[in-house]
């Protein structure tokens, strides 16, 4: 749009602040990960730049600092009790597992089922796609109770693997569909080029049109690992002893009052990485979005 | 994977059937077919199977008494209420996220230098973990510290007297500023893709028939991005129905009942009562209006996947 030059400034300067206010909350989260207590509970006045910045919820979250070495570092007692609590570092590593190993199986699953629903064809190919799609509008609350009686008989409940399956279950139907966009994408033709020197599908597959899609492949696992990684009602009622960072940053909340300062330091942790995958697959985000059916 | 590589030396008689092949769609299919069904359909089963239990709390012995839950939900002003909140909520987010989202994407939509760094940090706020984003709101919503709390008072649009998510005529409201910042982007991502698609000549043609930018909006624009706005509303809608995390971690369903939808009800029916076959009776019912809402919304604007 080549409008007028006070037009364009205009419209830089509502850009600017649009984007600036959909950024404001992850800025005052940021912000107050690192500010001492006192600044986070001020009542009289909101503090913005105006503190002692400090590491200590970081410390206290990520590296197991205990609540009674801060004590008696800050000699005050203020809020001194359940110090083990916070700390994070197994929670991370909980979760990694469980979004590593939930989008490994996901991507392995959906990319050799989505092969075959692009290039194979059979009798009731739509009619399968069409379940697979409904999959993904299933309410998650419509099976969880069952699953919890299920995961409890084998012995699932509460364990990494019975996590991994959930994720995977859930993240399957955006897999297959995103996956299927892809494999639609490269032309028929390669594949029956490869037929008439005499290769099985699965060699057509493994050596021929794999190494077509690896893009295709790394924005569908950036996605499940996303959505592992927030993933929050079903790991809460799969879980007591192992807990995923949004189950656990939710504990954190109590009755007498909730510790904002290690609450916004887990949470700034928890939403690196995502921000960090998110960025490198801006290309294929619509189209994941979407599942498949909008390319960008 | 192992049928396939068998099927390929040549065996010393021994044929593999053909539906164990790599041609056939079988052992492609299989695993996956194999996870949707343990995972996805068997607890669907099992779920109807349990809501026609009724549980005895007293005891912990479930009988059965298929009649029991089907009936009591019919006549539970509580799921009625989680039913009008949960409607409320899906169709006033939608419209407010889609006309938002339709905005941005207006407004980003251009080649202009340093657009492309807004684009995406836009995108930011779609994989923040939605419970910590309920967090990020619940610290600014707070009564006596929060700054989005601070910046109302002080506008005089909000008395201290009745922080947002305390009181009982706000409380979702507050829950519905998290869920558009968090999802406008995706409407905002979806619709600037829906744009940079559209062809240019009708453009060019309106304009030189003199049509306003506003006009050539309404009487183009729209039109033609109506398919993608099809698709992107039931997505989003879907997902929006089955609304827990902010609320979870929000008011927790409360003033009262005031925020609570379908899916937080049958997690309090759940984690508070331990009344498994209620919950699944209000989870099932969740599934059906899910089904029977989307599949007219499927059937009225024609969507294809």
């Amino acid at each position: 749009m080549q409008g007028p030059r006070f037009t364009r400034i205009l419209r830089d300067i509502t850009a600017v602040l649009v984007v600036g206010i959909f950024m404001f909350p992850i800025f005052w989260w940021g912000l107050t990960s690192i500010k001492p207590i006192s600044a986070i509970f001020n009542k009289d006045e909101v503090v913005f730049f105006d503190f002692e910045p400090t590491l200590v919820n970081y410390q206290v979250v990520l590296f197991g600092k205990s609540r009674a070495e801060l004590a008696i570092e800050s000699g005050s007692t203020f809020g001194v009790g359940g110090g083990s609590t916070y700390d994070s570092r197994k929670t991370i590593l909980d979760s990694t597992l469980v979004a590593v190993g939930s989008t490994a199986l996901t991507v392995f699953l959906g990319v050799i089922a989505a092969y075959a629903l692009s290039r194979i064809n059979f009798r009731g190919r739509q009619a399968y796609l069409n379940w697979i799609l409904s999959q993904r509008f299933m309410p998650p609350i419509a099976i969880i109770v069952p699953i919890v009686f299920m995961y409890h008989y084998a012995g699932l409940r509460d364990t990494i693997t019975g996590l991994i399956f959930i994720h995977t279950l859930i993240n399957l139907p955006i897999a297959v569909l995103l996956m299927k966009s892809f494999f639609d994408d490269v032309p028929v033709d390669v594949d029956e080029a490869a037929m008439l020197d005499g290769a099985t599908r699965f060699q057509i597959f493994r050596k021929v049109i794999l190494p077509l899609v690896t893009g295709g492949v790394a924005a569908t696992a950036v996605l499940c690992f996303v959505f592992s990684w927030t993933e929050f009602l079903l790991s809460l009622f799969l879980t007591n002893q192992i807990r995923t960072l949004p189950v656990k940053i939710s504990t954190f909340v109590t009755s007498t009052g909730s510790e904002w300062g290690f609450i916004s330091a887990l949470g700034t942790s928890a939403i690196v990485p995502s921000f960090i995958f998110i960025l490198l697959v801006q290309k294929q985000l619509v189209r994941g979005l979407t599942l498949g059916s909008l390319k960008d | 994977m192992s049928q396939a590589t068998v099927a390929i030396r040549p065996a010393r008689g021994f044929v593999l059937p053909r539906f164990l092949t790599s041609e056939h769609p079988f052992p492609w299919l299989a695993p996956i077919t194999a996870v949707l069904l343990i995972f996805g359909v068997y607890p669907l089963l099992y779920a109807l199977w349990l809501s026609l239990h009724k549980r005895n709390p007293a005891t912990r012995i479930s009988i059965f008494d298929p009649e029991y839950n089907w009936l009591k939900i019919l006549t539970d002003d509580r799921m009625w209420g989680a039913i009008g909140h949960t409607y409320l909520y899906t169709i006033v987010a939608i419209a407010i996220e889609l006309v938002l989202g339709l905005l941005i994407a207006l407004l980003l939509d251009t080649d202009r230098r340093g657009y492309g760094v807004l684009r995406a940090l836009m995108t930011l706020p779609l994989v923040v973990p939605p419970a910590v984003t309920g967090m990020m709101f619940l610290l600014m919503m707070d009564g006596s510290f929060g700054v989005l709390s601070r910046g109302l008072y002080a506008t005089g649009l909000l008395s201290p007297s009745t922080p947002i998510l305390a009181n009982s005529s706000t409380a979702l409201t507050g829950i519905l500023i998290a869920d558009v910042w968090q999802w406008t982007p995706f409407m905002v991502l979806i619709m600037m893709a829906g744009l940079r698609a559209l062809p240019k000549d009708p453009y060019e043609a309106a304009a030189i028939d003199g049509a306003t930018p506003v006009q050539a909006f309404f009487k183009l624009t729209l039109p033609m991005l109506s398919k993608i706005i099809a698709i992107a509303v039931l997505i989003r809608g879907v997902d929006l129905f089955r609304t827990f995390d902010y609320v979870k971690v929000m008011t927790e369903g409360g003033p009262g009942t005031a925020t609570e939808t379908l899916t937080a009800y049958a997690g309090t029916i759940y984690f508070k009562n331990a009344d498994f076959p209620y919950a699944s009776t209000i989870a099932l019912m969740t599934l059906i209006l899910v089904v029977v809402t989307s599949s007219l919304f499927i059937k009225i604007f024609k969507v294809r996947f």
